[in-house]
């Protein structure tokens, strides 16, 4: 089997075999729900990290018993799965304030699934020395909290080879972007969602080596010259359906690039380390390119999408947001003026977690590309 | 040629008109009725001249304390109740309109107000704007993309997300800093005896709220469901002005006697009903309140936003301790309080509420932008008939907005409501 099968089968089980494998070596798995939690300290108590979603979820109905239509499908999504007992192979779940959304999926899941552990992590919103220092605390109780609740010892030195793993990771994952820079890129984006995903529930060490084999293989392989669009995916959370990206690619856009918490925001930047490691996971994990729950980097947000168009050659944006994602949806306002100033093509999608109204989808997507081709 | 009406201007003529209504209509009877509007017109009146005065005007969202910007002789224009008075004219709806062709028609329409105007044209922009982070996405979505677009300074206090000594320490440094800032922008360095003064009316006017808001709990309610709500502008705007201390001093006096006297708002014997408001009201149409006492006899005897119920600020000795009670008090402003942090904060200010007003229903008025109150909603109806064996009627509503519910929609639920519980 080739890497990227193997990854991509990796990213599309809920619990996959390497979950299954480190479960039966009797180790935890601890979810998490947001790119904002340092999974390196959970990493360095010997547990898996696992980026909690709700891939495949067909309806909310037990859900919707307790959350409002009101309230984002991904959340409610991954509530019907933790009511549905789909989580039960988690040994605990770690949230933080992302937004008004994912902060009631930790209260209602409190109130309706006992699972051992839970935590939660107040991050800030800006990013100053005091914001550091807040959230290094912050970090300091988190760690505490896993070592007395799980019985282990997070050391300076499993920390910080954490780190170094993350770090690696970080630089393949961004080695395998590189490549789509290229004119004919030799994966597409669906592929190369499927790779980022599969790294978001697999042990890094073990992830690394499939990214390595996987960068030798896109070595040898032929890229795609028969596109109609070089696209770029920026927007909201919960983009983690690699057929999203089919209907786009099959239609003649390739997606080159994003800027996506399930994409590049996840692993742009390395954690610098300094002498205080927790002291580096703060100051890196507030400082990397941003969601808009961060609100003193509204320009460098889109500064970050237009330095990516550039690098990547991006023929225009597709900036995508489940609804009721109010966080995103009022990022529009100042991104579709600065695309706008340097004429990008925008594309703003709206949709459901599930995988819904594709003919709409197709004919919006139809309709962008045959605009920029005009 | 004409000059442009600004969308403050407009409030302020509103609210100027109501006043002079309420005063001819009312004036004899029921002198009280117009105090709050009176106040309310001479603040709009004085935020309108604030720049030809040469005064900073700062946009100041709910959850932020006015206190620093009035001892920096900064006008602080509060933005939600400028919107919220907007609410029952067709500006509303303009300017919603205009905003919904940039952003998502999901983000507050309380935003959404003012990005339109401000896309118009029709809001002078401010020398700067404030909020916490708490208590919505909303909020965190639309400030700061506005001062960028825009292009005019933003401040925005950092709110930890639960509550803590360590938590109030930092969000007392977040008040510093923007001391800081507005010293910066006015280029002026803030007086801390100014301050204090400040702090004496704040605290004067708030001890006076927490008397009030005792004798509120009678039966009969001395208030009216009006005045329950309406009193909340008015201590957003005004807080640490001697107008404010001023106006309280009389209501509880005024209150007072009324309550010894045994008077509720309604005549004897006609108020069947305490409901409590556990969020928000319809701002496009107030009247339902009205229409409630009259067709029901169902006194709105409490609001969530009207509920100042925190500490005042104790010891003013120092600048430091006075950022310290400034920061306590931020963390519990109405709103910030239920709706920032986790679910247990709504729930236990939710239930400390109707058990002290005696409700017999609460009314959830859920405004379709408040997504985090609507993730809780179940639990929290539960327990509140759980805890205190009352029903809850959730209505659905824009509170800006009435294309999302009407106000006739919201008075057919409410039928079907009290046919369901008396």
């Amino acid at each position: 089997m080739s890497a990227l099968e193997e990854l991509t089968g990796l990213a599309s089980d809920l619990v996959n075999p390497a979950v299954l494998d480190w479960k039966g070596k009797g180790k935890k798995v601890v979810g998490f729900c947001c790119s904002y939690v340092p999974e390196e300290i959970i990493y360095a108590a010997d547990m898996l990290p696992y980026r909690i979603r709700a891939s495949g979820c067909a309806e909310t109905t037990s859900a919707d018993v307790y959350m409002s239509h009101l309230n984002c499908s991904f959340v409610r999504s991954c509530l019907q799965f933790a009511l549905e007992g789909k989580y039960e192979f988690l040994d605990g779940l770690v949230f933080i304030n992302s937004c008004d959304h994912v902060r009631r999926l930790y209260d209602v899941l409190r109130e309706t699934v006992d699972f051992p552990f839970m935590h939660f992590i107040s991050v800030p919103h800006k990013v100053s020395d005091g914001a550091v220092a807040w959230y290094k605390e912050e970090l300091r109780e988190f760690r505490e909290n896993v070592e007395r609740s799980f019985g282990v010892e997070i050391t300076e030195a499993s920390l910080s080879e954490a780190i170094n793993v993350y770090n690696e990771t970080r630089s393949l994952l961004k080695r395998l972007y590189e490549l789509r820079q290229r004119e004919n890129p030799p994966v597409t984006g669906a592929e190369s969602l499927s790779v980022v995903l599969a790294g978001t529930t697999t042990p890094k060490d073990q992830y690394n080596q499939l990214l390595r084999r996987l960068l030798e293989e896109l070595a040898e392989r032929e890229g795609t010259s028969s596109y109609r669009a070089r696209l770029m995916i920026a927007g909201s959370g919960g983009c983690d359906n690699p057929a999203y990206y089919e209907i786009i690619e099959d239609l003649g856009g390739l997606v080159v690039t994003d800027s996506l918490c399930f994409g590049s925001r996840y692993f742009w930047e390395p954690v610098e380390i300094g002498g205080d490691l927790m002291l580096s996971l703060a100051k890196s994990y507030l400082n990397r390119p941003s969601c808009p729950r961060m609100v003193d980097k509204v320009a460098e947000r889109n500064d970050f999408v237009k330095e990516m168009v550039e690098g990547f050659k991006v023929d225009g944006v597709i900036f995508q947001r489940i609804r009721y994602c109010d966080l995103w949806g009022g990022q529009l306002l100042h991104l579709r003026k600065k695309l706008r100033e340097s004429n990008i093509p925008l594309l703003s999608l709206e949709r459901e977690y599930m995988l819904g109204g594709t003919g709409q989808l197709r004919t919006r997507v139809q309709a962008f590309l045959e605009r920029m081709e005009s | 040629m004409e000059e442009k009406k600004t969308l403050l201007k407009e409030v302020s003529d509103n609210i100027g008109f109501i006043r002079d209504s309420m005063a001819e209509r009312y004036g004899e009877k029921h002198p009280e009725w117009a105090w709050v509007y009176e106040l309310l017109a001479d603040y709009y009146e004085r935020a309108c001249r604030a720049k030809e005065e040469g005064r900073p005007v700062a946009w100041v969202n709910f959850g932020v304390i006015s206190e620093l910007f009035w001892a920096m002789d900064i006008v602080p224009v509060i933005i939600d109740v400028m919107t919220g008075l907007t609410a029952p004219t067709a500006s509303a709806i303009k300017y919603i309109d205009m905003a919904e062709e940039h952003i998502p028609d999901h983000v507050c329409s309380n935003n959404k107000v003012l990005i339109g105007a401000a896309l118009a044209g029709d809001i002078p922009i401010p020398d700067i704007l404030v909020h916490p982070s708490h208590p919505c996405d909303s909020n965190l979505a639309t400030y700061p993309v506005m001062a960028e677009y825009f292009g005019f300074p933003y401040f925005c206090i950092d709110m930890p997300y639960f509550r803590s000594e360590r938590g109030s320490q930092y969000v007392a440094g977040e008040l510093k800093k923007l001391v800081s800032v507005l010293e910066e922008i006015t280029r002026r360095k803030l007086d801390v005896d100014k301050l204090k003064q400040v702090m004496e009316c704040s605290n004067m006017a708030h001890q006076y709220i927490l008397k009030i808001s005792e004798l509120r709990q009678a039966i009969p309610c001395p208030y009216s469901s009006i005045e329950t709500i309406s009193e909340y502008g008015i201590v957003l705007s005004l807080a640490g002005t001697p107008q404010l201390a001023d106006y309280f001093k009389r209501r509880y006096e005024w209150t007072r006697d009324r309550v010894a006297r045994k008077e509720g708002h309604l005549a004897k014997g006609r108020e069947k009903i305490r409901l409590v408001w556990i969020y928000g009201a319809p701002a496009f149409d107030l009247s339902i309140f009205v229409w409630l006492e009259r067709q029901y006899g169902a006194v709105s005897v409490a609001n969530m936003n009207n509920n100042f119920v925190m500490k005042p600020v104790e010891d003013i000795s120092d600048y430091e301790k006075i950022l310290r009670g400034l920061a306590e008090k931020v963390t519990y402003l109405p709103m910030t309080r239920e709706c920032g942090g986790p679910w247990e904060h709504y729930l236990d200010a939710t239930i400390d509420l109707c058990r002290r007003y005696k409700a017999d229903a609460a009314i959830f008025a859920g405004h379709v932008a408040c997504k985090s109150n609507w993730a809780v909603m179940k639990l929290v109806k539960d327990k509140i008939y759980d805890e205190l064996g009352i029903p809850t009627l959730l209505l659905e509503v824009d509170l800006f907005d009435p294309r999302v519910a009407s106000s006739e929609s919201i008075k057919a639920k409410f039928d079907a409501f009290f046919e369901l519980i008396l």
